[in-house]
């Protein structure tokens, strides 16, 4: 794991509420407060943007370089099991002539 | 057998020609054959490949270990459905290559009875060996590896008897070349 996926890992992670979450919660509702929420302002929200541009495009090439690297072991283990399987083939056969 | 084909991506048409330490081009071969292995894999790809082994399982460790000094691996696996597809002169070209100096020819052997042909090449540079080539034929099946670096070659014929290629007791029907 290189540190990108760590990173990536880390900051997606699951992260449990204070405690006390779900009380405060649903005595809100309960009161029936109401939440104002602001959006985020034009220039905000481009950098919101980019940040999710940028993470889709690090996760892309994570997943990408993950993929290529397990078909890679996958031919390795392929190569290595024609090539040694043909020398012990041939290895047997050596020593069964020479006894 | 399961039908597999491997087709590599990665490495580049380049990487085919200039990685191999001797060329083959079996194009004629692969449009006949019922299966087909080609296994192409370059430095940097064999090293990303090598990350992903699991050094708690056994065969894997042996596999990251033998990796280690390795700069490429090019494997070439065809199976036919019948005998005489592969002829001498597919053979002869790859053999022509694996001249002295560059090249020494370690051992060889050949059945009569089966058909059965294995040739082990070493390329050796200022006494070190650079590389590995085998050959190995049967009446339906042709097989070209050119390992490129240093291989323990008693440690590689060990993992024969793994990954569900079973260990060979051969018949009495052989002989030393």
């Amino acid at each position: 794991m290189d540190w990108l996926e760590q990173e990536l890992r880390s900051a997606l992670a699951r992260k449990e509420p204070p405690p006390g979450f779900a009380d405060e919660v649903a005595g809100e509702l309960a009161g029936g407060a109401r939440t104002v929420v602001a959006w985020p302002s034009r220039v905000t929200g481009r950098w919101l943007a980019a940040a999710a541009a940028i993470i889709l495009i690090i996760g892309g090439g994570v997943g990408y370089r993950r993929h290529r690297g397990i078909e890679a072991k996958r031919q390795v283990m392929q190569a290595f099991a024609i090539a040694g399987g043909k020398l012990n083939h041939l290895q047997e056969h050596l020593k069964e002539v020479s006894q | 057998m399961k039908v597999v084909r491997i087709l590599t991506l990665a490495g580049g048409f380049g990487a085919l020609l200039f990685g191999q330490q001797f060329k083959f081009d079996f194009d004629r071969l692969a449009a006949k054959a019922s299966d087909t292995v080609d296994v192409s894999l370059s430095g940097s790809l064999l090293q990303l490949g090598a990350r992903f082994l699991d050094g708690s399982d056994p065969d894997e460790a042996k596999v990251k270990k033998m990796i280690a000094g390795i700069e490429g691996i090019y494997v070439r696996h065809f199976e036919f459905k019948q005998d005489g597809v592969w002829t001498q002169p597919d053979l002869e070209s790859v053999r022509s290559q694996l001249k002295a100096p560059d090249w020494m020819r370690l051992v060889g052997w050949k059945s009569v009875e089966d058909g059965e042909s294995a040739e082990v090449f070493l390329r050796l540079e200022n006494a070190k060996m650079t590389g590995v080539a085998i050959l190995a034929t049967e009446p339906r099946e042709f097989t070209v590896v050119n390992i490129v670096g240093p291989i323990d070659l008693d440690a590689l014929a060990q993992l024969g008897g793994h990954f569900g290629v079973p260990k060979l007791k051969p018949d009495k029907g052989g002989k030393k070349k």
